[in-house]
């Protein structure tokens, strides 16, 4: 059961891209700030939304 | 294979085929809905585990000591190896869309069981193999798009075409999801309060993740959801103002303005603001609703009260016209099959697997899944009624236009309701009138809206339920509507950039709002032709729709034929061959009929034909003549447009062939266009 809520709020976290986010932070070395937040939901949405979404 | 689970397989093959057998040969009475469910669960188990990995093992020969695109390229945004699991989540709320909900709704007017053998059948042979192998190819290829693969494997005609294919589809596709989220509102002052205060809480939730608490999106998600909520309880509250009712009781035409607007914004916008956290709250409500709707019908367990066959199997439906062949498989796309899965297996989800042997449960079971929610939805539209179901989904034009013409019609069809029955449920669910709601959105959120009231809150909640399920419709296609436009617009200036290079700048703003401007007015043009349709407008732009996201898909099994000829000779090419074959039976019979039919609710030439006839005979009064002539020029547009839907297809399927003959003949290069192998280095720990 553990194992299971642990997946669920794991699947949650990539769908809310909040674990995009905290990679993002650990490839560049740089700590959590509200710039930065909007520096790589930017970067991503720009990336994310130039693609279809399916019918 | 111990003698255990040969024994458990056969257990479940047999599970397959007699619960499959029962649904099929049962007639009369009504059946229970957990007999389709058994079925089709068990249909996707065997095919999952036998004719899938039987793919990946002998075809694919998937290797998972060989390094996948995320590993080699990983750069913590696009490439990163994910948890299988976490993925198959991912790609499945990337490919469920409302096609799957929309499509088994609206084809249950030939009876459940035609949907039923085609989602299970047409989603374990077809459409779960064009999405494996699809996304098998483009991770194989760095994670390439379908588009330059099939300029790449099969040449520059195809390339171009699939592109061209996929802009003119989303033009069609955003009309008529439009259409269907227009059809639900309509003089709805509840759904219409609940789903515009959709977008002040899209706002408040932009404004909070930039600016209060930037990075919090499950926090944000989660206000957002209860503010939904409280939004849905709200619309009741309005519906019931004398002051206010009246300002949220909307036309057709009105909503249509309304939403054409809105795509305009959405496209403009930064994507921050509007976009981005209404595509996460939506996703969320999608996952949740389609986990609700299983567990409810595991706990109800519906009866369905549509037969197996009805009476419109020989064409003449009133919700939409044409025979249970070609019209069923090209209704039913998303569910079976749908060419855009190919954009999503070919797009982010190639650049997230850890191990190639994580493309099988990601690229066949997430479209099982898929093909699961289709049935759900088909339960919960055939569990209503038959003459309530009819009397929601027929337009005016065909039933006709007051409510006692319209249940006598359909009583006379064999289904019976009355107009106080409809006049109750109605008032049930907080609405002023269930009849003409074409589109599927209603009928799909009433079937659903019973199945939840049965599980939590009995009737006396229905009128929040079956709210709850339009809300949950109109939501994420809302998303597409605006994610739609901004790719549309994308396109739009990629191309433009080549006569104009400021147009071609996503920055410059003018260009931006030209370019919008241009992709609303395209499918706003649609979306009005189907709002002032007397038949429904459904009728003509849903199959419209579904020849064009079939055809998608064959491109991609053209594509798809290439690699596996080039890799293995003439050997597995029935894998794919077998489903485009079927496809291009049914997608070239149908545009034809669309085009050719003697019928005028089938030609559209025919119908265009038979109007001018009448307009030159001076049958038409001259209040009409202005609107007769707006519906001949549509007619005559949506005939071009299914030609040259078929010619672009058909461009690419001999192109295809051409390509096939030179390589099995020995006459053209049988390289392989793969990534050379590299050993992975991923530690299991990583993914």
């Amino acid at each position: 059961m553990r194992r299971f809520w642990c997946f669920v709020r794991e699947l949650m976290k990539e769908l809310s891209d909040q674990n995009a986010y905290a990679r993002h932070l650990a490839l560049h070395g740089v700590p959590h700030s509200g710039e930065e937040w909007r520096r790589f939901s930017e970067e991503r949405m720009s990336a994310k939304y130039s693609r279809a979404k399916c019918c | 294979m111990s003698i255990l689970w040969r024994l458990l397989w056969a257990a479940i093959s047999l599970a397959a085929a007699g619960c499959m057998g029962f649904v099929a040969t049962e007639r009369g009475e009504p059946i229970n809905s957990i007999w389709v469910v058994i079925a089709a669960v068990c249909t996707y188990l065997v095919g999952f585990r036998f004719y899938a990995t039987f793919i990946a093992a002998k075809v694919m020969t998937l290797d998972d000591l060989r390094a996948t695109p995320a590993e080699r390229l990983r750069n913590g945004h696009d490439f990163e190896p994910t948890n299988k699991f976490i993925l198959f989540g991912h790609h499945f709320a990337a490919i469920a869309g409302p096609g799957p909900l929309v499509g088994p709704t609206l084809a249950a007017q030939f009876g459940y069981l035609p949907g039923v053998m085609w989602i299970v059948i047409g989603g374990v042979l077809g459409g779960a193999v064009q999405d494996f192998i699809i996304l098998f190819c483009s991770m194989r290829r760095d994670g390439k798009s379908l588009g330059a693969m099939a300029r790449e494997e099969i040449g520059k005609v195809g390339g171009f075409t699939a592109l061209f294919t996929v802009l003119l589809i989303m033009i069609i596709l955003l009309a008529v999801v439009a259409l269907v989220v227009v059809n639900a509102l309509k003089d709805s002052p509840w759904g219409t309060f609940t789903i515009g205060a959709t977008m002040p809480i899209a706002l408040f939730m932009g404004l909070y993740l930039r600016y209060l608490r930037p990075g919090k999106v499950l926090e944000c998600s989660a206000i957002g959801f209860v503010l939904v909520l409280a939004s849905i309880s709200g619309g009741q509250w309005i519906s019931h103002s004398a002051q206010w009712a009246p300002i949220f009781t909307l036309t057709g035409i009105a909503l249509a303005v309304i939403v054409i607007l809105y795509g305009f914004l959405a496209s403009a916008l930064p994507v921050w603001m509007l976009l981005a956290p209404r595509d996460y709250l939506s996703t969320f409500v999608k996952l949740g609703v389609v986990i609700m709707l299983a567990v409810g019908i595991l706990f109800v367990r519906p009866q369905l009260q549509l037969p197996a066959f009805t009476r419109f199997v020989d064409g003449t439906g009133p919700i939409f016209a044409g025979k249970i062949f070609p019209f069923c498989f090209i209704t039913i796309a998303c569910g079976a099959i749908s060419g855009f899965h190919a954009l999503i297996s070919s797009g982010t989800t190639p650049k997230m697997i850890g191990r190639e042997s994580h493309a099988l449960p990601v690229g066949y079971g997430s479209m099982l899944l898929e093909s699961f929610v289709a049935i759900m939805a088909l339960i919960a539209a055939c569990s209503l009624q038959p003459g309530v179901y009819f009397a929601v989904n027929s337009p005016a034009g065909i039933v006709g236009v007051t409510p006692d013409a319209a249940t006598a019609t359909i009583s006379s069809w064999g289904y019976p309701v009355s107009a106080a029955d409809m006049g109750t449920l109605a008032g049930d669910v907080g609405e002023k009138t269930l009849f003409y709601r074409t589109g599927g959105a209603p009928s799909l959120a009433l079937g659903m809206a019973h199945i939840f009231a049965k599980s939590i809150g009995g009737q006396a909640i229905l009128g929040f339920w079956y709210h709850f399920a339009i809300m949950f419709e109109a939501l994420f296609i809302l998303t597409i509507i605006d994610a739609g436009t901004r790719v549309g617009r994308f396109m739009l200036q990629d191309f433009l950039g080549h006569f104009y290079a400021p147009l071609g700048r996503t920055s410059w703003m003018p260009g931006v709002i030209l370019t919008s401007a241009a992709v609303v007015a395209s499918w706003g043009y649609f979306l009005i032709q189907g709002v002032r349709d007397p038949l429904g407008g459904i009728n003509s732009l849903w199959p419209l729709f579904g020849i064009a996201n079939q055809l998608l898909a064959a491109i991609a099994l053209c594509v798809a034929t290439t690699i596996l000829i080039k890799m293995h000779g003439a050997k597995y090419m029935w894998i794919t061959c077998a489903p485009l074959a079927w496809l291009v039976v049914v997608c070239f019979t149908a545009g034809w009929e669309k085009l050719f039919s003697d019928a005028t609710r089938i030609g559209f030439l025919a119908q265009a034909d038979q109007l001018q006839q009448a307009l030159d005979a001076g049958k038409i009064a001259a209040a009409k003549v202005a609107e007769t002539q707006t519906v001949i020029f549509n007619a005559r547009l949506d005939a071009v447009i299914t030609g040259l839907f078929l010619v672009m297809v058909a461009t690419v399927l001999i192109d295809s062939i051409r390509v096939w003959i030179g390589i099995l003949r020995g006459t053209r290069d049988t390289r392989i266009n793969e990534t050379p192998f590299v050993p992975t280095e991923l530690r299991p720990e990583e993914i």
